[in-house]
């Protein structure tokens, strides 16, 4: 069997919410092990295509997703172990959450519910994913202090640092810098850059000059169409193929 | 305006602002009127009682048997009967109405028998005790053949205590904020894992309040026991802790006070105001216990 190089691969994409439809038949591939930027205005489906990877669309109760997405060829709705899938995707919220435990539980709390206990296993699995978020030199005199007491910026490398610790294969960033500071920001942009090398990254992001900075593929979504999908350098060279993603990256519309 | 004008006046009071500070001050005093209005009829209702029960109280009191009729000596019985029945009721409402909350609110759907759930938990919570005191007369007395009896009454206790335990449990649980669930889930952790480490140990301080306040009503309430287990008089031994079965009849404080005000002639005014004092006690000491264990626990609040 030849690997392919797409690490999800999304066919005819349909999600409704009752009578309401938000994404409207969308395909397309993510590549693997890189940084795959969404960038489209709100109410365009990127959060929910989000929950449809992660399969917590399920929790969802009025919500019906029809058509295939594939991880490394096989069908995420046909999963049998639907927990142990969700931890193969970390997922960052836009607004940072910390859990209301101890910094060190708050990492530890996805491995220790699938079972992992051993004391320096869990010691080294904290300390390389708070390293990983670029928490770990601000917060490792207090690792027993509570999660929610940290700053903005800080929970939310935090939340990165929670996503890690279940050593996901995928990691989707639902634009994940609308509440905190710019220095933060360039901070984690440096950890995706790091990070892409072993795992793919989809950023959902509603400035669409980080998708410009960070991603090697851009995919332009509005109102649950896709627009456009391809390199980045193409989608903001201005000559992109739809005159709707020239006048949205260049800010006339979103 | 000349710039002196404008800095002459950028730093007085103009008529706007003492009318807002006026309003400000009448506001604030009107609450505060309220709050003390509130107090003082506690305040007047505590010491009246006590004042007049003066002659009455004892430690002995509350654990001598009722003498000559009961027109003298102690409440024993009565007092021992309420604690069965009020923690008797509780032990059967308390974990059927916690897991029924954390169901509807943690994993049922928004459909309409949910809906119907909820519309009849919160009609439920406001039926009169009388009409629970016939529900238990006709289901738990006649129906299963219980009889009059402790088992009976704390049955009818919990039926009435039970949908004001749901309904403070799932306001409890819906105080947890949403992120924290969906956090959780992302990470692939299950629905019960969730609810064990996160959702209920943010919520346990207000739910174990929504209980112990309803110690309070099943110890004062009297018209669901009068007909399912709560008597007239039963004699025990003083000493006695483990006096009752579930299926005996037994004594309770606010029906002890119902008879000995209405139904004996000749009874020292004291007493009457000593059961009050008593039932007051309880009622109070089981509130302050609230109080305590939810400032306990607010100040290891985690968000």
């Amino acid at each position: 069997m030849v690997e392919s190089t797409a690490k999800l691969k999304i066919e005819d994409l349909k999600i409704s919410y009752g009578d309401k439809q938000v994404v409207h038949g969308i395909s397309f591939e993510i590549p693997r092990n890189e940084i795959f930027g969404v960038i489209g205005p709100a109410q365009s489906g990127k959060t929910s295509m989000l929950k449809v990877i992660n399969r917590t669309i399920d929790f969802t109760a009025n919500a019906h997703v029809s058509g295939n997405v594939k991880i490394d060829g096989e069908d995420v709705f046909k999963v049998k172990d639907v927990y142990g899938y969700r931890r193969r995707i970390g997922m960052v919220a836009p607004l940072p959450v910390g859990l209301p435990l101890t910094i060190y539980d708050n990492v530890a709390f996805a491995p220790r519910s699938f079972g992992l206990t051993d004391k320096d296993q869990l010691d080294a699995l904290v300390q390389r994913c708070l390293e990983q978020a670029a928490l770990w030199d601000e917060v490792k005199d207090r690792l027993g202090s509570l999660g929610t007491k940290l700053s903005g910026g800080q929970q939310q490398r935090l939340t990165i640092a929670r996503a890690l610790s279940h050593q996901p294969e995928v990691l989707c960033l639902d634009e994940f810098s609308i509440a905190i500071d710019p220095v933060t920001t360039m901070k984690i942009e440096d950890v995706l850059k790091e990070l892409s090398s072993e795992m793919t990254i989809i950023l959902v992001t509603n400035l669409v000059q980080q998708a410009r900075r960070l991603a090697k593929h851009t995919m332009f979504l509005l109102n649950g169409e896709l627009i456009e999908e391809g390199a980045t350098d193409h989608i903001f060279s201005g000559k992109a193929s739809n005159p709707k993603t020239n006048e949205f990256v260049s800010g006339a519309f979103g | 305006m000349s710039e002196n004008e404008i800095n002459s006046k950028r730093f007085t009071k103009t008529s706007l602002v003492l009318k807002k500070e006026f309003n400000e001050k009448l506001a604030k005093g009107i609450f505060f009127s309220m709050t003390l209005a509130m107090i003082v009829p506690l305040l007047l209702i505590v010491s009246f009682l006590i004042y007049k029960a003066w002659p009455s109280l004892s430690f002995s009191f509350i654990f001598d048997m009722p003498k000559n009729g009961m027109k003298e000596g102690g409440i024993w019985p009565a007092f021992l009967g309420t604690l069965y029945l009020v923690i008797i009721s509780l032990i059967i409402a308390a974990p059927v109405g916690v897991m029924a909350a954390i169901y509807l609110n943690e994993y049922a759907k928004d459909n309409w028998l949910t809906r119907t759930i909820n519309l009849a938990v919160i009609n439920l919570a406001g039926v009169p005790s009388i009409v629970h005191a016939l529900f238990g007369l006709g289901a738990f007395v006649l129906f299963a053949g219980m009889g009059t009896s402790v088992i009976a009454a704390s049955l009818t206790l919990a039926v009435m205590t039970l949908p004001v335990i749901i309904a403070s449990t799932k306001e409890a649980l819906s105080a947890v904020p949403m992120t924290f669930r969906q956090a959780s889930w992302n990470m692939g952790v299950s629905r019960w894992q969730t609810i064990q480490r996160i959702v209920l140990p943010n919520s346990i301080s207000g739910i174990l309040t929504g209980i112990i306040l309803q110690v309070s009503r099943a110890a004062g309430e009297t018209a669901p026991i009068m007909f399912t287990g709560a008597v007239v008089f039963v004699p025990i031994a003083g000493d006695e802790v483990l006096a009752y079965g579930l299926m005996d009849k037994c004594m309770a404080l606010a029906m002890h006070l119902y008879t000995i005000s209405t139904q004996i002639p000749n009874v020292p005014e004291s007493l009457q105001f000593a059961i009050a004092v008593a039932l007051l006690g309880v009622v109070l000491l089981v509130n302050a216990l609230s109080i305590g264990l939810r400032v306990y626990l607010r100040t290891h609040r985690k968000w």
